[in-house]
């Protein structure tokens, strides 16, 4: 390990005890943890966002490429700091509104297209097909799973009778759903400590020697 | 499925791996993105990284490359490339579909990509025969809605587990070829690669945590029934 490495790693193990810490109580090492990272974070992404954004695709191709005509989304740009000038708060709009008109576009097309229409073809399986029963069962779990959960969220009628026992087969479904949801986030939340212990004895530990 | 996929790549493919994950989910998502950058270079694949996560993506993919890259004697700019980050995700995979360059000018160190020899031969996704997502948010969405959808791009995804319940339907339905879910799936992934690496060391302590909340869950659940006993013994 290089001197650098060896700072880098007491840095690390610093600001991960420091966070840690918080298990006991609340206390300033870490609070100043938690306000260097935010301070760091903002201060990173306005840096990165001025030279990949406006540096790399609106001043370096007006300037060196000779594309003048992005001096309009340019200023459309600057537009939206109008905002900070109550007098002139009315300007923002007309970017604001050229950025959610290009945004429902893309997004209306991408979400029909890319999620909502292939999810619903995947749902209506034919129950008949070829890949034997076992198929065939799970086929049926998914029509009975999404029919009988789409019943329990329909508000217009009284849950009675056969509208009620559906929307019960439909929580039942919803409950399996979460406890599934929950397993993977201990999983996920266990997996984050594992590496942070991994680190400290493996790295931070390990640069003692 | 992921294994299965990447081992269908011709030789020498074009792929791209995606760093879309924060320093925060390191534990879960590096070592996927480090078992997957093996599994291509074994077959000899030419790799473009990129990210759309501002906050450590770009650095953590120069790391995962610079560090593995020797090991199978591969070169930056010919075998492989950083095109870093760039806001907006939504307009970056969209455009990237008609023109990567015009996406990506320049590498992530600042190199114009018309420098690059490994992106001579790419305009766009039509030349990248796989996509290897690894994200602990909801890019990998647009990845499904954008990239597979509209260009047909043949997609993976490894995500945190915490969000691997809600991707397994795009897994059903054909959207992604595979998926790898939290560590457990990284160390899997790990296994059949044959690199066993810290997913594979850490599944030990998830496998005894496991154990510990399920007898506590049942220790609960014991408890409750034999004081419910009692309660009703009392009530009576």
């Amino acid at each position: 390990m290089t001197g650098i490495e060896i700072f880098q790693t007491w840095l690390i193990a610093f600001f991960t005890l420091a966070l840690f810490s918080f298990l006991y109580k609340d206390n300033p090492v870490y609070k100043i943890a938690e306000h260097i990272f935010a301070g760091l974070s903002a201060g990173y992404y306005v840096g990165l966002i001025w030279d990949t954004v406006i540096i790399q695709q609106l001043w370096t191709p007006m300037t060196v490429d000779g594309r003048w005509w992005l001096i309009v989304p340019g200023v459309m740009g600057f537009l939206m700091f109008t905002r900070f000038w109550k007098k002139i708060t009315w300007v923002s709009r007309i970017p604001l509104a050229f950025v959610m008109g290009v945004t429902a576009g893309i997004f209306l097309i991408s979400q029909l297209h890319g999620l909502v229409l292939p999810q619903m073809r995947d749902t209506m399986l034919p129950l008949w097909n070829t890949q034997g029963y076992g198929q065939l069962f799970l086929t049926i779990i998914i029509v009975v799973g999404v029919i009988s959960t789409l019943i329990y969220f329909y508000f217009s009628k009284e849950h009675t009778g056969a509208l009620g026992v559906t929307a019960k087969v439909g929580i039942w479904f919803i409950m399996i759903s979460f406890g599934a949801h929950f397993g993977y986030t201990v999983m996920g939340r266990v997996s984050l400590l594992i590496g942070r212990v991994q680190f400290l004895i493996e790295d931070w530990i390990g640069s003692f020697t | 499925m992921v294994f299965d996929s990447v081992e269908a790549l011709p030789d020498s493919s074009i792929v791209m791996l995606v760093f879309d994950y924060y320093p925060s989910t390191i534990a879960e998502c590096e070592p996927m993105a480090r078992t997957a950058l093996h599994h291509f270079w074994r077959k000899d694949c030419r790799v473009i990284t990129l990210s759309n996560i501002p906050l450590g993506g770009p650095s953590m993919a120069e790391n995962v490359t610079r560090e593995i890259a020797p090991e199978y004697d591969k070169q930056y700019g010919i075998d492989y490339v950083n095109l870093g980050y760039k806001a907006n995700y939504v307009a970056v995979l969209a455009g990237m579909g008609n023109s990567i360059e015009s996406i990506f000018p320049t590498d992530n160190s600042g190199t114009p990509l018309s420098e690059i020899p490994l992106m001579d031969s790419v305009v766009n996704y039509e030349q990248v025969s796989f996509i290897f997502e690894v994200a602990d948010n909801a890019t990998a969405d647009y990845w499904v809605s954008i990239v597979n959808a509209q260009y047909g791009v043949p997609i993976a995804c490894g995500v945190t587990a915490v969000s691997a319940p809600k991707y397994y339907a795009f897994v059903a339905s054909g959207q992604f070829v595979g998926l790898l879910g939290g560590m457990k799936g990284a160390a899997e992934y790990e296994q059949l690669v044959g690199k066993r690496g810290k997913a594979v060391v850490g599944m030990g302590a998830q496998s005894l945590v496991h154990l510990l909340i399920i007898s506590l869950v049942l220790i609960g659940n014991i408890g409750y029934f034999v004081t419910g006993k009692a309660r009703k013994g009392m009530s009576r």
